[in-house]
């Protein structure tokens, strides 16, 4: 017999609550870890490669003032500036189905390649859509979900527009973070609306990460004290404009982890005193034959801390193995594109294991240390 | 009767407080014992016939006076020293047996030898020479609750001699069996004392299980009587 070996058949010895107790750590780290993901998804949403050198330039009054067509060549003008084009949010229903999970954008399809080239599709297709004005480009979750096939009808009926879109598919793309979007011609829709002579925000590409704060503050300073004054910040700052709407999201969700943790502490730190309070004679027997306190709480410690770790690879491990399996978007009805259970994700719920380990072992662990052998004896008779 | 003392005991007093009450225990005894020698201690309930047995073994301290074992006044160790002190030189043995109902009955002997830096085999050679001689070599991969009470009386009296101590404390080992066991556990450690040279200190209430001893003392309120 081993020490080890010794931990393990007492962790073990009442199956049934020992059991339950590791499903409890598996059920609350598991649900942790979701909660986490949620939270990480609003709070860090996933990145293109090309996203370090693009520059959303919106209205400065806000995100639905439109901008002026007259503004492309000014910002064309501004050093540093690769290309940019047009990207108006459409906000239409697909069939009209209320519950259209992708956004539309009207944008320039020759400047696809140069602002969003993480976009991959066969070049026939790109040039296809560039060709034909009522043509579009979808993505491959979007395509999949839908059963889209190249050359199918794609009608958008207009929300936020007093039009509707008679689409014909040109492309599907993938290789972007949300490979759900769906892109048409900016002019089609100029077109339909009688040609306003407006955008809905320019998406602009810098030469080179050097070049960003430059283009940013150039773009913001040419439009400075016009009719339409913008509000140019990088890719990951308009992300983050909008994620900060979910602020009370994020404080909720937080809570419910912080509540989830606690509770997690209470039912081991209970669980733990109950298994050693009915063994308090065998530790005190343990004591008589020459164990010594710190032992006794090595062998306290281990046993709590071995619960939590099979807790661990239960509920951190099954979050895992789950999220990494799942389609995201279509189970959140397209939210979440994914739902990554990260390293720091993991290496939090492990922390959280390992402290809740220490913690519901503490309180057992120093009643054994203060008792003393005829004490623990007389628990006996 | 060997004339070496293995134990000297000079005016012990324990005095336990409850609430706002001092009981005394042990009021300033004043004993020998032998080495190889088996004593018997009887007295009424709460004659403190079992706090002097456990100050004896070290696991309670007295409140005033000296008790040396082996040279050692063991009131004087910290409490990982009496610890280290108790694993090599005290077996015991408890009414209720005290076995770890997980462990088999080898596991259970071979427990405290895991404290020892003893090789898995001469583990098991210690353990094996254990059973032996208290005769349960063939219930060695038994679980306490596979075995008979007097069995499991015999596997704790191997776990206390496993280790090969000098002194083997027993509170009331007889207690919890019927008279045929309680004689087997009894001659085993009359046997002990006789062959293997072992001091033996056995807690009774019943005169049948004093009668094994080779003296016998008597404790009434926390004195010694007749000594």
């Amino acid at each position: 017999m081993t020490v080890s070996g010794f931990i393990i058949k007492n962790a073990f010895r009442n199956k049934r609550r020992a059991a339950l107790c590791v499903l409890s750590v598996a059920v609350s780290l598991f649900l942790l870890v979701s909660l986490l993901v949620v939270l990480n998804e609003f709070t860090n949403p996933p990145e293109d490669v090309g996203a370090s050198l693009r520059i959303a330039v919106r209205s400065k009054v806000s995100l639905a003032t439109p901008l002026p067509l007259r503004q492309r060549a000014q910002i064309l003008k501004v050093p540093g500036v690769e290309a940019l084009t047009a990207l108006t949010f459409f906000g239409g229903l697909y069939r009209g189905e209320e519950n259209t999970y992708f956004a539309q954008f009207g944008m320039e399809p020759e400047q696809l390649e140069k602002v969003f080239g993480e976009a991959r599709m066969p070049r026939e297709q790109l040039e296809a859509w560039i060709a034909n004005r009522t043509s579009c480009i979808v993505g491959a979750d979007t395509a999949k979900r839908y059963d889209v096939k190249l050359g199918d009808k794609f009608p958008l009926v207009g929300q936020i527009y007093p039009v509707d879109l008679d689409l014909t598919v040109a492309g599907i793309y993938k290789g972007t973070t949300d490979d759900r979007n769906v892109f048409f011609h900016q002019k089609y829709l100029d077109e339909l609306l009688g040609d306003p002579g407006t955008v809905g925000m320019w998406w602009v590409k810098a030469r080179s990460a050097e070049d960003v704060p430059a283009v940013i503050d150039g773009i913001n300073a040419a439009f400075a004290n016009t009719s339409a004054e913008v509000l140019a910040e990088t890719e990951r700052a308009f992300q983050m404009s909008f994620i900060s709407m979910w602020a009370n999201i994020k404080v909720l969700i937080s809570s419910i982890c912080t509540v989830v943790v606690f509770a997690l502490v209470l039912v081991s730190a209970s669980t733990m005193s109950m298994a050693i309070r009915e063994r308090l004679r065998e530790l005190s027997i343990l004591k008589a034959i020459g164990f010594r306190r710190h032992e006794l709480f090595a062998f306290i410690l281990a046993e709590s801390f071995g619960l939590s770790a099979v807790g661990f690879l239960l509920g951190a491990g099954g979050a895992w193995l789950l999220y990494g399996s799942i389609d995201a978007a279509t189970l959140t009805a397209g939210l979440f594109p994914s739902l990554e259970v990260t390293p720091r994700i993991l290496g939090t719920a492990a922390l959280v294991a390992a402290v809740l380990g220490i913690v519901s072992s503490l309180a057992p662990a120093l009643a054994v240390a203060r008792l003393s052998v005829v004490e623990g004896l007389k628990t006996l008779d | 009767m060997p004339s070496t003392p293995i134990v000297r005991i000079r005016e012990l007093t324990r005095v336990f407080r409850q609430g706002e009450i001092n009981v005394t225990a042990l009021d300033r005894i004043s004993l020998d014992i032998a080495e190889g020698e088996f004593l018997t201690l009887m007295g009424p309930s709460g004659s403190g016939k079992s706090t002097l047995l456990h100050i004896i073994a070290g696991i309670d301290r007295p409140t005033s006076g000296d008790c040396i074992v082996q040279e050692h006044n063991i009131a004087a160790l910290d409490e990982s020293a009496l610890a280290d002190w108790r694993n090599q030189n005290v077996g015991f043995v408890f009414q209720t047996f005290n076995l770890i109902p997980v462990l088999t009955a080898y596991e259970n002997v071979e427990l405290p030898l895991l404290l020892t830096r003893l090789g898995a085999r001469e583990r098991r050679r210690l353990v094996s020479a254990a059973l032996e001689m208290v005769g349960l070599a063939d219930r060695a991969k038994h679980l306490p609750k596979q075995l008979s009470g007097g069995q499991e009386q015999r596997v704790a009296i191997a776990r206390a001699l496993v280790t090969d101590p000098k002194l083997v404390v027993a509170d009331e080992p007889t207690g919890n069996l019927d008279s045929h066991s309680a004689a087997d556990v009894l001659e085993i450690l009359r046997t002990l004392s006789r062959e293997a040279g072992k001091t033996v200190i056995m807690v009774t209430h019943d005169p049948k299980a004093a009668a094994y001893g080779s003296r016998s003392i008597h404790l009434e309120k926390g004195e010694l009587v007749g000594a």
